[in-house]
This record gives structure tokens, C-alpha cells and sequence, in this order.
């Protein structure tokens, strides 16, 4: 395995570098909080970076043709490919290096998907990808609960009840999308038990989120970073509140922040806080009635989204990730 | 007549179930008298950015024969009428699909008009306006900007407050009675109709002659052929940044050359740099990387980068330290920061006029919460 | 030859091996960093001694076993953009699996090579060679050519890189092989010593366009209208140059290595004064060339065109080789089911090819050998007999013919 980078967790936001390597150019919407994600991902990790993308809004919004935003070198991959891609780059490097076909150094190999290009398409990629303890590689989904490039249809990261070009309220069917929201991160890493570093996070917490990109890039072999991505355009909010929205989806206990490094669960910020009984989780309809995507939504289908959150809070075995318990007796 | 032609110019996702209200219901008044018409939104514009400009039309022609030409295009070649639903576009549009500003009166026609929903007088919109060499005239429908988001739309008439100053403006595409019956054909209320009504009345031109308007020279760009063009689908990447202004304290990343956000906002950060406690937060939580880092360790917004997200105000914990302005307040790009250590008492008077009339709460916002906000905003507008 | 690895590549040897064993020896010669493998009859015999030969320490190279054909293109076009030199391959409906990856390998200009051993597309399942899978990219700008023998499979595969991987090409390369008659038959393969295969074969340079913090470049943004006719021009042009740059690469390894046809691109075969000429791709060369030799006996003026590179398509001299015959029967190992004449692929291209002549022969479709099914000689007798009596009457009475299939 080729060595990691010396990126020192930050203490303070006011030690968050000032260097930019995604700079502008990007014709995302306005308060588009994946675009930050990109900012902050190759701000944390720094210039020695390739980073691949694959098809989705951070794409195709982000660079178009005969400019870029990007300062570190970038590749477009295809929309189920950021598992293959990283996995590729990074063999290439591994591959070239140890044969002294390139100078030796540790390059960071970073691969993007949004929620459809990683917890639908890319899931077996990102899967085997997580199975290279030789790669170190680091995967990211910004999970935007949509297909939000191609005009906002539901993915498998959609919640429940939400509002989508292929999940439109009607006359008969007022709920269309009855599916809950994947549990991504705990699938990877209850089904990859030698990947070091899974985490959740979301950008709204700036300085939790470039810490846990250092986190993964640092810890060695492959990692996943999922993140949660306030989206204006396809959940229907004042672009403002991006970052509001967020921490209320957090605070509501909807997304819950931890990172399980090393095979050891590290509940982080309000998340913690909530699991140690330390601060009340707010009623779900905080967040809810906040978006148009849910302004179909009548009072017993909130109802119903707090008690599916509450479920995962009182009755799963690790709140928020994992959804059984061991029978009594077995 | 031959073929008529509308566009609307609209900012993406906000205002898209507006435009395609007026689009549609052109074709469905025209087919009222007998003829054929074809409507579609700029397939460049889609997939649509949420408050970046794009653009829909409505072509009407006696005949399929006539309205042939007008069909397998993006867009018309040139439009009779040109309706922009937010007046900060007056001062040109970038697509997200194309590079280089495009004047607001890029397709209108000689003769042709432009209507805006603007609050503001004619003069001060004309100003905005790149000025070209053949005439047109200038309508205003006055109103606040008419904004939602995409699931939710707010009906606060003026789809058919534009549909029935259309009528007026220009006759040879439709009566004002074959529009009033498409209307309701469509579902709408009497309300909407006698709004429509109401605006054929009271809509008014203002000429506009060449050479009126902004002597700007709109940025444009030339596309290179395949021989320029570097193979493997490579493009060079941004340079590394540092310094600021050319100095070596603070921080100013390089920008994209080729692609500026001009006109993408519909409103701006106005900072007070005597009560910013250099928290950090505006400059980290911006997704669009426009803040500057000066050498005092403040944070200038760059208004080649914002895109008037707002989230630099939401997140500050300063009250009134920034302040979302409407852009059409302004009439340059330039450095807040610079002028405020050029002159921090003139800076500052410029700043408290702005932000006391956008606090006074008459101005824009990005318009809508789902909660209540709509219901407000609609009994607001109804009747103005 | 497993205890004669480490030394395998010092001096040239001699090996009983398949053509997938070949082409994997080719990699291990031509020092390959990245090979992706995903389990499939009957190409993925090459991925069998790949990772045999890694093991043993013949070869250094990252072996990548992958989840599905897909990841296993996308992560070799990958490692191409970084600079390695790479290898993958697949059959039938696993080369249809990967589409989307092999697609934008070569609008993304990246040398990968690959070996396709040609299998019948599903459903029904079936194993045996047909060459409807590799014929898929025919028009996505890869360069795509049949070898006939297990030795032309190694000298293919070298000469892949090095065209693929000259700054004036660089595109893809699939090396197709039928399966079976190539991937599972063994035979003699002079294998060359490494200190060659390095004179004809210089490291592969992505120069500008390598994807690495030196080089901080954007690779395949999304374009518009304004742009995509420009690409794909380039990748025109890159496709018209390798009509050059092949010639030149073949010339340098007959230099080399001392063996090769007269032309890269087709082999001629009793081609002189002959009046009736077939033309197929691949192993069908085994039984056409022993029919033609008998037929030659008897005085009958026959012979062979085999189309050893499908793309670039090498019209002037496939047309200057035609040109004076009479009638063409082009045996398809291939259908298109609804095209010109309901004929084979091959057959269309062909008679696309000659139609500028001005006095164009007859030429006939037929399709044969489907399914892994075994062309026998007496199947090329009845296709020359079909063509002799058009020729002798004048008239072609059925353009397309079904050969050995049961009524």
C-alpha cells in the first residue's frame, strides 16, 4: 500500500485553510449545498488530488465544456462508476509508482456520486471498491435525495412522501414514493468490516466535514463519506436556508452525524447529543412543513415520518443505523 | 402575418411553471382563431438551475407550413415580443449552457417590445439595458417579482396580467377575447380573467430609441474550432490562487475567465465591515467560493462568483452585518470592500440607505417558504 | 511453462499455448500496470494465465478482479487517464454489459486494449463464437481486428499497443479472438524475448493529457451543441491517422521481429488471377484456405480475402484487392438481422466498399459458422459454388444464404 498524506485534523474553523481548489465557473443553483461539499472536500484534502466525478448535478452543473472550476486535476466517471474510478486511478498510481514508471508520493484519490449514482447505480462498485485494502481511496456521496441533474426524480436516497418528477402527488395516489430511505453508510460498513472509516456528515457543519474528508483520506486503504445535501431546487425551500435545513434535519434526528473509524461508533455534535439524552430530537414536521416537496403531505403522513424516525431512535439496536436487534433467547 | 413570436425570460426552477403558463396559454389563444402555434423551453436551460436565467416560447403561425421553420430550433431566430419576469435579467443573461452575456433585447425585433414586470420606472429599467441600434418599446406590468419554488406554485396572477398585456402590445397575435377564452378553457378563475383584463387596459409603451441604454459592451465569447481544441476532451485547470488584489496578505482564489456570474443573482450581499467579528462563517459556508479574504482578514463578496444564494446573510451571526439587497439596486460589480477603505463614511451611508430600504421590507426576496409564506406574498400582489 | 517463468521472457521461446494464453503473455512483454478481470467464457481464459503468471512472479502488474464487466472497463480507463498501460477483456453479453464504460474510453481518447473472445449474445445462453459482441463498437471509434491463430494473437496484441498508444491515435483496441477455435485451442507460439518487444515497443506517454497533480487538468466536461461535432471530429481525425500510424507500427515490428503478411490490415491468399474470392474474418480462414487449396488443385481460379482489421477499415486496398475479380461470397460468422439484403455485417461493409468500382463483381452474403457451429470445407465448396453459378449466369438469385442450417 503506498503511504497517506499528513493532513492533521483542524481544531477551529478559523484554522480551515484558506487555499480554494474549486474556485468558480460552476453554474449550480443558488445555495447549492452539494457545490460546497465540493469546495470543502478539496479544500480538506489540498492540492496533491485527483479527484473523479461522476455523472449527476456535480457534473453537469459543475463544469462545462472549455472551462472548469476545478484546480486539482478532475475526470468526469460514469453515473454508477466512483467506486471503479477511484479503485482505477488509484491502482494506476499504486501500479506505477511501485514499478518506477512515476515519482513516489502520496496522492489523495478522491471519487464523488450523488444518492443516485452511488446508493442506486454505483452500489456494487462502490461495494468491491471498499473491498481494496491495498487502494487508499476515498469515496464521497452527496446525497441530495433525488436525481436532481435530470429534473428531480426519486432515487432509493428520496424519503418518504417527497414530491419528485416521478413521484407526483395526484388525484388518486396523494403518496407515490412509499419507499423508506436507504440506510447506506451502515450497509457499507456493517458489509465491509475491513474498510476503516465510514462516516456521515453534512456541510452545513463545515469544520465536522472537513475533518471527517482528513479522517478518510488519512486513515489508509478505502473509505466512504456519506453526505447530507440540503437541495433548493428539488426540495422546494428559499435558497438561504441551506444551511438551516441541514441542521434541522439533524436536529430532527432524520440524519443522524457519526463515523465508525477503525470498527469503533463515534456519535458526533447533535446526533450525540440526542443518543445521550442531552438535547430533545425536534418534531419531524420542523423539517417537513419547511420544504414543498412535502407540501402535499397531510397531518397523518407526518405523523407517520415521526414515528418511522422515532422507530429508528427507541427501537433499532444502534439508534439511527442499525435496524434489528438480537432476538432474546437466540 | 406570418409567424409571431413570444419569448419569456425567466430565472430557472422559480419561475418555470410561470413561463410555461404564458407559453402554453399563447398557443391555446391563437388556436382560438384558427391558428397553429408550438411551445418549448431553450433545451440548453434544461436541466434548470434555480434562479439562473433561462428562457420558453410561444410561436404562432397562420399555417403548419409557416410554423415549420420554427420547428427542430432551440430558439426562435427573432421574437415580436420579449417578456422578462424579473427585472434584475434588464441587465443582460447568462445562460448556464452558453458563455457570455446576452442583452435582454438580444431576439426582440425592430418595433418589437419588451415586457417587464418591474416595480421600477422606465427610465431607471432602460438604463439597465443594452442600448442597440434599432428601436423597440418597453412595457411594464408593475409588480414584485413573481417567485415559488418548483412543487409549489404561487398563483398571484401574472401569468395572465402578462398574457393580457401581451394582447395589447401586440395585436397581430391574438385578441384579447380569444386569450380570455383560453384562460378559462385552462381552468382559470374569473379573477385571473379580470386580471388580464385589467392589465390590457392599463399597459402603456415607452419607446426606446438606438442608441438608448447601457453602453456596457456585453462579455461575449468566441468558440474555437476542432483543430484549437485540445484533444482527449482535456481542459486546463484553474491556477492556484493566493494573495489579494496582487498583494501577498490575505487570500483570493483564481476564477473561472470564461464564465462569470453577472447576472445569476437577483440579489446581492451588502457587508458592514465595522461589525463583522471575522467569524469565518460567510466565507466558509459559501458554496460559491465568492468570498475574498483581504489582508485586514474580512471577507469581500465577489460579485464575479455570487450567485445571491443569501446563505452568507442566514449564517452570520452579526445582526444586519449582511444584508441581502435587490440587485437592481446596483450598477457595477465592484469591490464593497475597496470602497469601504476608500471612504468608510460615504460606504457607510450607501450601505444603511440600501439596507434600510430592503429591511423596510417593500423590496425582493427570493420569495417563498412553504409555510405561510405564499399566502402572505399572494394577498400582497393580487391587486396591483 | 510453470517452471520456466521467471526466465519465459529472457530469450525467445517456443510454447504450446492458447490464443488467450498468448495475448496474456503479450501483456506480461508488453510490462502492463492495471488488468481488470471479471469471470466469462470464453475470453476470460486470458484472465486465467494473467493472474497465474502474477502469481508465479512472472508479472508485475495490479490484478484487479472486479464486480461486473462494467467496473472492470471503467476501472482500466482510469488507470489509462493516470498514465498506466492497461488490459481487460470480456465475450458476448459481458462485453454488452460494460457498453457504457467501452464507449467513452474512446471518446476520452484512452489506449486501452482489450481481447474479445467472440461469443453468441444471450438469449439463449450459448458459449460458441459468433462476432456480433465486438462488432457492437464498430462505430464508437475502437480499433477492432480478427486474428486468425494463437500466434497472431501475440504479435496483434503488441502491435495494439503500440498503435493505440501513439499521441497521433490514441484510441482503443480490441484484439477479437473466436471463441473456442482460439481461446481454448492450443498451439506452437514463438514467443518473443522481452529486450525485443521493448525496441518495438516504447512506454506508453500520456504526455498533456495524464490525469495527476503535475498536470492539473479537467477531463470531459459536459458540452452542448457548440461543441460535440468538434469532438467528434478529432476523434475522426485520430481514427484517419491510424490508418497511417499502423502501417508504419507493422512495418517496425516485421523489422523487429521478423515475421508478418505484406499488409496489416487484410491477407491475401492465392489471390492472384483468382476470379471468385471469398472474404471472412478470423478462424473461418482455417477451413476456407484448405478448400481454396483443393479447388486450386483442380485448376478452379478461387482465393481468400481474410479482413484482419475491421476498423480502421482499409477500403482502397480491399477495393484494389477485389477489383478484378467476378464474384465475392462473404462468409459472416455474424447476423444484422433487418439490414441491406438481410445480409451479414461484413457483407455490408464490403459492398459499401466497392461500390465507387466501376465495374463492380457480384457479391453474395452468407452466413455460417453461428453459434460456435464448425464451417466445414464442404460448407466453402457450396458458398463457391453459389458464387460460380451467379457468375456464370449473370444473375444473383438470392443475395443471402443460411449455410449448413437445418429446414
Amino acid at each position: 500500500m503506498t503511504s497517506v498524506q499528513d493532513l492533521p485534523q483542524i481544531r477551529g474553523v478559523k484554522n480551515i485553510p484558506v487555499e480554494e481548489f474549486f474556485t468558480s465557473g460552476h453554474r449550480t443553483c443558488q445555495g447549492c449545498e452539494s457545490a460546497l461539499v465540493m469546495r470543502l472536500m478539496v479544500k480538506a484534502a489540498g492540492q496533491r488530488t485527483i479527484v473523479l466525478g461522476s455523472t449527476g448535478c456535480m457534473y453537469v452543473a459543475n463544469t462545462t465544456y472549455y472551462s472548469t472550476p476545478w484546480v486539482v486535476p478532475w475526470m468526469h466517471t460514469q453515473l454508477g462508476s466512483a467506486g471503479s474510478a477511484a479503485t482505477g486511478t488509484a491502482a494506476a498510481l499504486s501500479s506505477m509508482m511501485r514499478k518506477g514508471k512515476m515519482k513516489q508520493e502520496p496522492i489523495n484519490v478522491i471519487a464523488f456520486c450523488g444518492d443516485g449514482g452511488g446508493v442506486d447505480m454505483g452500489l456494487s462498485a462502490i461495494s468491491a471498491a471498499l473491498q481494496h485494502e491495498e487502494y487508499n481511496l476515498c469515496i464521497i456521496c452527496y446525497d441530495n435525495e433525488s436525481y436532481a441533474n435530470t429534473d428531480i426524480q426519486v432515487s432509493g436516497s428520496s424519503p418518504w412522501g417527497a414530491n419528485s418528477t416521478f413521484s407526483p402527488p395526484g388525484k388518486l395516489h396523494r403518496i407515490m414514493n412509499k419507499r423508506w430511505k436507504k440506510n447506506m453508510a451502515p450497509m457499507l460498513a456493517t458489509g465491509h468490516p475491513d474498510c476503516k472509516y465510514v462516516a456521515t456528515t453534512c456541510a452545513s457543519y463545515g469544520l465536522d466535514f472537513t475533518n471527517k474528508i482528513r479522517r478518510a483520506l488519512t486513515i489508509g486503504g478505502p473509505t466512504f463519506v456519506h453526505c447530507f445535501d440540503p437541495c433548493p431546487k428539488g426540495w422546494d425551500y428559499d435558497p438561504k436556508y441551506s444551511h438551516e435545513l441541514g441542521m434541522l434535519g439533524v436536529e430532527t434526528g432524520i440524519w443522524v452525524m457519526y463515523e465508525i473509524a477503525n470498527n469503533e461508533l463515534i456519535l458526533n455534535g447533535a446526533s450525540r447529543a440526542i443518543a445521550k439524552g442531552i438535547r430533545q430530537r425536534k418534531p419531524v414536521e420542523e423539517y417537513l412543513t419547511r420544504q414543498g416537496r412535502f407540501a402535499h403531505m397531510t397531518k397523518e403522513d407526518i405523523e407517520y415520518f415521526q414515528s418511522k424516525v422515532d422507530d429508528s431512535w427507541e427501537k433499532w439496536w444502534i439508534p439511527g443505523l442499525v435496524p434489528f436487534g438480537m432476538k432474546e433467547d437466540a | 402575418m406570418a409567424t409571431v413570436a413570444v419569448e419569456v425570460v425567466y430565472r430557472g426552477i422559480y419561475q418555470k411553471t410561470l413561463a410555461r403558463n404564458i407559453v402554453r396559454s399563447i398557443v391555446f389563444a391563437a388556436r382560438k382563431e384558427g391558428k397553429i402555434g408550438t411551445a418549448f423551453g431553450r433545451y440548453g436551460d434544461s436541466p434548470e438551475r434555480n434562479g439562473i436565467p433561462a428562457k420558453q416560447f410561444a410561436i404562432v403561425a397562420d399555417s403548419p407550413e409557416e410554423l415549420e421553420e420554427n420547428l427542430a430550433v432551440y430558439q426562435a431566430q427573432e421574437v415580436d415580443v420579449t417578456i422578462n419576469v424579473d427585472d434584475t435579467m434588464c441587465k443582460g443573461i447568462e445562460s448556464w449552457a452558453w458563455y457570455g452575456l446576452e442583452p435582454i433585447n438580444k431576439l426582440t425585433k425592430s418595433g418589437g417590445t419588451i415586457i417587464v414586470t418591474s416595480r421600477q420606472q422606465a427610465d431607471a429599467l432602460v438604463e439597465d439595458i443594452h442600448q442597440r441600434s434599432e428601436p423597440y418599446n418597453l412595457a411594464i406590468v408593475p409588480a414584485t417579482v413573481s417567485f415559488s419554488g418548483l412543487w409549489v406554485y404561487k398563483d398571484d396572477h401574472t401569468d395572465a396580467r402578462l398574457l393580457g398585456a401581451l394582447c395589447k402590445v401586440c395585436p397581430q397575435l391574438v385578441s384579447l377575447e380569444s386569450m380570455v377564452a383560453a384562460l378559462r378553457e385552462q381552468g382559470m378563475n374569473e379573477l385571473k380573467v379580470v386580471s388580464a383584463q385589467k392589465s390590457y387596459d392599463r399597459i402603456t409603451q415607452r419607446p426606446v430609441e438606438p442608441g438608448e441604454g447601457s453602453t456596457e459592451i456585453p462579455f461575449s465569447f468566441e468558440l474555437p474550432g476542432w483543430k484549437k481544441m485540445e484533444e482527449g476532451l482535456v481542459i486546463r485547470g484553474i491556477a492556484q490562487g493566493g494573495g489579494f488584489r496582487g498583494g501577498e496578505l490575505g487570500y483570493e482564489p483564481v476564477r473561472n475567465e470564461t464564465f462569470k456570474k453577472w447576472s445569476t443573482r437577483s440579489m446581492r450581499p451588502v457587508v458592514n465591515f465595522e461589525t463583522c467579528i471575522k467569524c469565518t462563517l460567510c466565507w466558509l459556508q459559501c458554496p460559491d467560493t465568492c468570498f475574498d479574504v483581504t489582508p485586514d482578514g474580512l471577507y469581500d463578496a465577489n460579485m464575479e462568483s455570487c450567485c445571491g444564494c443569501g446563505v452568507c446573510d442566514a449564517v452570520c451571526p452579526v445582526p444586519n452585518c449582511i444584508t441581502m439587497v435587490n440587485e437592481a439596486e446596483f450598477n457595477d460589480n465592484n469591490s464593497q470592500w475597496e470602497a469601504w477603505q476608500k471612504d468608510p463614511a460615504s460606504y457607510k451611508q450607501w450601505m444603511t440607505t440600501l439596507t434600510e430600504k430592503q429591511n423596510a421590507g417593500e423590496e425582493r426576496s427570493h420569495g417563498f417558504h412553504h409555510v405561510g409564506g405564499y399566502a402572505e406574498q399572494i394577498a400582497k400582489m393580487g391587486d396591483s | 511453462m510453470t517452471t520456466t517463468e521467471t526466465k519465459l521472457f529472457q530469450t525467445e521461446t517456443e510454447e504450446l499455448i492458447s490464443g488467450s494464453e498468448a495475448i496474456a503473455i503479450a501483456c506480461a512483454l508488453a510490462d502492463v500496470d492495471v488488468i481488470t478481470a471479471y469471470p466469462i467464457r470464453p475470453y476470460d481464459t486470458v484472465m486465467q494465465y494473467v493472474s497465474k503468471l502474477k502469481a508465479d512472479g512472472a508479472f508485475d502488474c495490479d490484478f484487479i478482479v472486479a464486480e461486473s464487466e462494467h467496473s472492470q472497463f471503467e476501472i482500466v480507463k482510469h488507470a489509462s487517464a493516470v498514465g498506466a498501460r492497461t488490459f481487460c477483456g470480456s465475450s458476448g453479453v459481458g462485453w454488452f454489459y460494460a457498453m457504457e464504460a467501452i464507449t467513452v474510453t474512446a471518446g476520452l481518447r484512452l489506449p486501452v486494449v482489450a481481447m474479445v473472445g467472440n461469443r453468441a449474445l444471450d438469449d439463449p445462453g450459448a458459449f460458441g463464437v459468433e462476432h456480433n459482441d465486438a462488432l457492437a463498437v464498430r462505430d464508437l471509434g475502437w480499433m477492432l481486428a480478427w486474428v486468425a491463430t494463437a500466434q497472431e494473437a501475440l504479435d496483434m496484441a503488441l502491435l495494439a499497443y503500440r498503435v493505440a498508444e501513439d499521441p497521433r491515435v490514441f484510441l482503443p483496441f480490441a484484439v477479437s479472438c473466436d471463441g473456442s477455435f482460439l481461446t481454448h485451442s492450443q498451439a506452437l507460439v514463438k514467443v518473443p524475448d522481452m529486450k525485443k518487444v521493448q525496441r518495438f515497443l516504447p512506454p506508453y506517454n500520456r504526455g498533456k493529457m495524464q490525469l495527476h497533480p503535475d498536470n492539473p487538468i479537467t477531463i470531459a466536461p459536459q458540452v452542448n451543441e457548440d461543441w460535440l461535432m468538434e469532438i467528434r471530429r478529432q476523434t475522426n481525425e485520430a481514427m484517419l491517422r491510424a490508418m497511417e500510424v499502423i502501417p508504419e507500427a507493422y512495418a517496425d515490428f516485421k523489422r523487429v521481429f521478423g515475421r508478418g503478411d505484406p499488409s496489416p490490415f487484410i491477407e491475401e491468399y492465392m489471390m492472384d488471377d483468382a476470379e471468385i474470392v471469398l472474404v471472412g474474418m478470423g478462424t473461418l480462414a482455417m477451413p476456407v484456405r484448405v478448400a481454396i487449396r483443393r479447388m486450386r488443385e483442380q485448376g478452379k481460379k478461387v482465393g481468400f480475402l481474410r479482413v484482419k482489421f475491421f476498423r480502421p477499415f482499409a477500403t482502397e486496398e480491399i477495393k484494389q484487392a477485389l477489383s478484378h475479380c467476378k464474384g465475392i461470397g462473404v462468409i459472416d460468422r455474424d447476423y444484422s438481422y433487418g439490414s441491406p439484403s438481410f445480409g451479414g455485417v461484413l457483407y455490408n461493409e464490403l459492398r459499401a466498399a466497392l461500390y465507387p468500382l466501376e465495374s463492380r463483381p457480384l457479391i453474395l452474403s452468407f452466413i455460417a459458422g453461428l453459434g460456435g457451429r464448425e464451417v466445414m470445407v464442404r460448407d466453402v465448396n457450396e458458398v463457391v459454388d453459389t458464387v460460380q453459378r451467379a457468375v456464370d449466369t449473370g444473375v444473383i438469385e438470392k443475395e443471402n444464404t443460411w449455410i449448413a442450417v437445418r429446414e
